[in-house]
């Protein structure tokens, strides 16, 4: 940033703030960075920006902090927790460089272990998840041994590819985070490489069956790399959803489902506490209109209540689309971004559901699967039409499902109290406004395939509330069509690439969920925008 | 027959026998495995031949005469049919005729898409199971234009089209050809590369008029000129011979040492029972069911022109409806059709979007003869939906369905097997893929 574009430099070499008003509108000057967007990925860009010693501002449109993820009362006198219910794809270099540990985050299982059942009654329990296969109670010593080499191949080629699923098209960068990207990937071994050849473009199916045949392995396998993916595992490209998913290291262990001590807005939390401690301006219910930009770069934004904020550093952390084609417009973006922008045609989405239980649980055997990632897995076929239907526009009958409990994880001596289920259902159709009968269409669903594996559990629901992506959406004040199911991986490539590469705008950089590569919590996007924007300004190409 | 030989090429459709003649041309020691006997019957059109192979296997020495197919036409339930031809200026010309601005935008689409497709670095990729590794993968990572380039060619070819196109009728009639082969739905992932293949040259169909000799037979000639076996007789066996060769045990007890066996076709591969292994863009769970006509005078398609290539399709979710049957294991009653008039006046009927084996209370099963019934009756109706009084003109019908036979396949396992993925123009791309597999052993 040049003494010229900012003249209000202090001698501390910071901005001295500067506050006029035109027009009745007050401007605000002395700002190196406005971060838009205060969910998880904003909030860690502007601690890190906050972190390097930028006067860093940043806005949200709601009320709250933290954007779809959020605390809400979902039945009177019950809290639950809207976004995420567990973790798997969060940065453990963001935790580490944030030190979010030190600013309150805990994780209360940092490996879930996971109970997979299926449509024959069948159940496979894991004292951990798939990543520790080895420890599968298993009858069959062939399959563990099929299993445990299939996993420790999937484990070594996600950790491979680790590299490639952080967004990577920031301009006026570091130029590292490339070369570390083609000096791992050229490091392959022969092996490597040739799984890498024989894999990559395959669908999770075909490489499931020849491994599996039809037998349970294949079935849960299948169900998780569909899981919140608008790809089915017999479609092209689909293996590399799975790799994804296990090149994930929540909580430092690869390919572990974790569940953080108060949910994950106990995340938010730490991510707040972190940007606070870094001095960074955090304001909440101040929607921005547009993002100005001047000539080729980026100026700072003007609010909806007609206030700017003047800054040589934007960053977007909400949808593609409200960042460039409302906040910018279609006009000052490059034909290419646009064309990846409108290009888009969800299909699939996720439902959260948190349903309220009557009673206390008194066996043995639901007190433990409390403390567990329960994991409904229809059958590759069932899969199979649950994605056809979906993506016709209507709801399966049966769907996949991932339940826990957590009251009794947050606090295992909870298990006496009332108890609330946390579920997050796939594949649904996407809907930008689904009315009342899509929506019970929906709950019958989901509650259909939880009574597969809880034959019962219907009657002991006290009150249950459906979370929809058009519903975090409103919230968020993000279009619906962020929050759907992404496609398979290489799109998610292709679409990170031009959002990231922010159009050729100067100074403005993005890293709202279309950056990211894979579904879940991660934050690795806004801390890749912030340290390309810190390595821009650093060059004073800011 | 026993020996060694450098390919044994199973299948006696024009792309295994064009790729047995190339690779017999180029000095390798080929054999072909082709069924006992052939009934004599007009063939249906096949890919065209591109140049380089006609002058590879000599072709102009023999007496050989191609036409090409006249049109491409979609026969859609309501509306007028949609027609586009070999030439861009005579489709755009057309499409102008039939209002809507699409005209304007058809021969950039053809460019455009054509082009996706002549991009090695993908297409390497998407045929060949050569997924770039290592540097390559960081390059393609790291350049958004090849990127975006990729997403668009393994992306729903309804993206693709949306891209393009703002008349459905026409986004409708150019998938059902695109996909036609490949038995895949629009919104499926990969199916963008089915139109970049589509829009090329050697994707036209082309026949061979009635009073000459077929492309299978002048092949035929080609392969035996060059040196190359055959043989009816049925692979029952195959066992790792060395690293680089398989003992092939025929079903009369002949053994044969091969380097490869290859088949040019997936149908091929699929009727053999052998997978296809090489990449993920085979689309299987989908078998192709066939059948043939002998009709009574009189009869003609809506418009008359018995040199098209008809697709019967009657909205434009039926594509995907029945690509998702397929999947599922059933039959629907709704799906795509292809036919065409034999240069013998047969009408030769086809259809990929069935499927390989169904799916009933809750057990998977191969075809009996009932599904075989109820496949021909639903193909017999869709005709007749296009071409009222059809079922009175049949005088004779036969039906073939192409799926995994059931059983154990002599061919799981064996690491010297080569499927040409399904492909448009399967002839150019048989005797490129048999030539590679060359090339690698040198």
């Amino acid at each position: 940033m040049s003494d010229v574009k900012n003249p209000m430099r202090g001698t501390d070499g910071r901005e001295k703030e500067s506050r006029k008003t035109t027009g009745g509108h007050r401007i605000e000057g002395g700002i190196d960075a406005v971060v838009i967007g205060a969910g998880a990925d904003g909030l860690a860009a502007a601690a890190y920006l906050g972190k390097a010693g930028l006067r860093t501002v940043l806005v949200g449109a709601g009320a709250e902090i933290g954007g779809r993820i959020a605390t809400r009362e979902i039945a009177p006198g019950v809290e639950g927790i809207d976004g995420e219910h567990l973790v798997t794809l969060l940065d453990p270099e963001v935790i580490a460089e944030l030190e979010l540990y030190r600013h309150g985050l805990e994780f209360a299982a940092r490996r879930l272990d996971t109970t997979y059942f299926f449509e024959s009654g069948n159940v496979l329990r894991f004292d951990g998840d798939l990543a520790q296969a080895a420890l599968l109670s298993l009858d069959n010593d062939d399959d563990r041994e099929a299993l445990e080499r299939f996993m420790g191949e999937v484990l070594e080629m996600a950790a491979f590819l680790r590299p490639a699923f952080r967004p990577l098209a920031f301009p006026g960068g570091d130029a590292s985070p490339k070369r570390a990207l083609e000096k791992a990937l050229s490091g392959a071994a022969p092996d490597m490489a040739e799984r890498l050849r024989r894999y990559l473009l395959s669908s999770a199916d075909d490489i499931l069956r020849a491994r599996f045949g039809d037998g349970p392995l294949r079935t849960l396998l299948s169900a998780e790399t569909a899981f919140r993916s608008a790809t089915p595992p017999h479609e092209p490209f689909s293996f590399l959803t799975l790799l994804r998913r296990f090149a994930g290291e929540a909580a430092g262990l690869q390919g572990a489902a974790a569940y953080p001590k108060g949910g994950a807005v106990s995340v938010i939390a730490a991510l707040r506490r972190a940007a606070q401690s870094a001095k960074v301006d955090v304001r909440a219910a101040t929607p921005v209109e547009s993002i100005l930009i001047e000539g080729d770069r980026v100026g700072g934004v003007t609010l909806l209540d007609g206030g700017q904020l003047r800054a040589p550093l934007v960053i977007a952390a909400i949808d593609a689309d409200q960042a460039f084609l409302t906040m910018i417009g279609a006009e000052l973006i490059d034909i290419g971004l646009q064309r990846a922008l409108t290009a888009r045609r969800p299909e699939i989405a996720s439902a959260r559901m948190q349903i309220v239980l009557k009673g206390v649980a008194q066996d043995d055997a639901t007190r433990r699967n409390m403390m567990r990632r329960l994991v409904y897995a229809p059958s590759p076929e069932a899969l199979a039409k649950a994605f056809n239907e979906a993506r016709s526009g209507r709801v399966p009958e049966h769907v996949m499902v991932e339940a826990i409990f957590p009251t009794a994880l947050d606090d295992g001596a909870g298990l006496d109290k009332r108890q609330v289920v946390s579920v997050m259902a796939h594949p649904l159709p996407f809907d930008v406004a689904p009315d009342a009968q899509r929506r019970e269409e929906i709950r019958t669903a989901i509650l259909d395939s939880i009574e597969m594996f809880a034959a019962g559990f219907s009657g002991r629901i006290e009150a249950d509330d459906l979370r929809l992506v058009a519903d975090e959406a409103a919230m968020a004040r993000a279009s619906p069509g962020a929050y759907a199911a992404k496609p398979d991986i290489l799109r998610q490539w292709a679409l990170s690439s031009a959002v990231t590469g922010s159009g050729g705008i100067t100074g403005f950089y993005f890293c709202g969920p279309e950056a990211q590569i894979g579904t879940g919590l991660s934050c690795a996007s806004g801390r890749a925008a912030a340290k390309a924007a810190l390595s821009a300004f650093k060059r004073g190409a800011a | 027959m026993n020996g060694q030989y450098d390919f044994l090429v199973i299948g006696d459709d024009e792309a295994s026998l064009a790729a047995a003649a190339a690779a017999a041309k180029a000095g390798a020691l080929v054999a072909v495995q082709r069924p006992f006997e052939r009934k004599k019957r007009s063939p249906a059109a096949s890919a065209a031949v591109p140049n380089f192979v006609w002058r590879r296997l000599d072709l102009q020495d023999y007496d050989l005469t191609l036409e090409p197919v006249s049109a491409r036409v979609t026969l859609l339930k309501e509306g007028g049919p949609v027609a586009t031809y070999q030439g861009a200026r005579q489709t755009a010309e057309a499409l102008e005729a039939a209002g809507g601005h699409d005209y304007t935008v058809w021969r950039d689409f053809l460019d455009e898409i054509a082009a996706l497709g002549e991009d090695q670095y993908l297409t390497r990729a998407l045929y060949d199971g050569e997924t770039p590794a290592g540097r390559e993968f960081a390059a393609l990572l790291a350049d958004p234009q090849l990127l975006s380039k990729a997403a668009r060619l393994f992306g729903p070819c309804a993206d693709l089209l949306d891209d393009y196109f703002a008349d459905p009728k026409l986004k409708l009639h150019v998938a059902a050809h695109a996909l036609s082969l490949a038995g895949a739905g629009p919104r499926e992932t990969g199916t963008a590369s089915c139109l970049s293949e589509y829009a090329t040259e050697d994707a036209w169909r082309v026949r061979t008029p009635k009073d000459g000799p077929s492309l299978r037979i002048v092949l035929e000639r080609v392969c035996h000129d060059a040196g190359v076996a055959f043989t009816p007789e049925k692979v029952v066996e195959i066992a790792p011979a060395s690293g680089k060769t398989a003992a092939v045990a025929l079903a009369n007890d002949d053994k044969l040492r091969v380097s490869h066996i290859f088949f040019a076709t997936p149908e091929a591969a699929a009727a053999a029972g052998a997978v296809n292994c090489r990449n993920g863009f085979g689309y299987a769970g989908h078998a192709v069911f066939s059948m043939r006509f002998r009709l009574a005078d009189g009869i003609e398609p809506p418009g008359g022109d018995r040199k098209a290539l008809y697709q019967i399709v009657d909205g434009a979710e039926d594509v995907q409806k029945a690509r998702d049957a397929a999947v599922e294991g059933r039959l629907y009653d709704k799906m795509p059709v292809e036919f065409e008039f034999a240069p013998n006046g047969e009408l030769i009927a086809r259809s990929s979007y069935l499927p390989a084996a169904f799916y009933e209370d809750g057990e998977w099963r191969g075809w009996t003869g009932q599904d075989r019934q109820a496949a021909a009756a639903i193909m017999r109706e869709r005709l007749a939906s296009r071409m009222p009084g059809f079922a009175n003109y049949i005088r004779r019908s036969e039906a073939e369905v192409s799926a995994p036979p059931a059983g154990p396949s002599p061919f799981a396992g064996c690491d010297r097997v080569v499927i040409q993925p399904r492909r448009h123009d399967a002839i150019g791309a048989a005797v490129k893929l048999i030539d590679r597999v060359m090339a690698g052993d040198e």
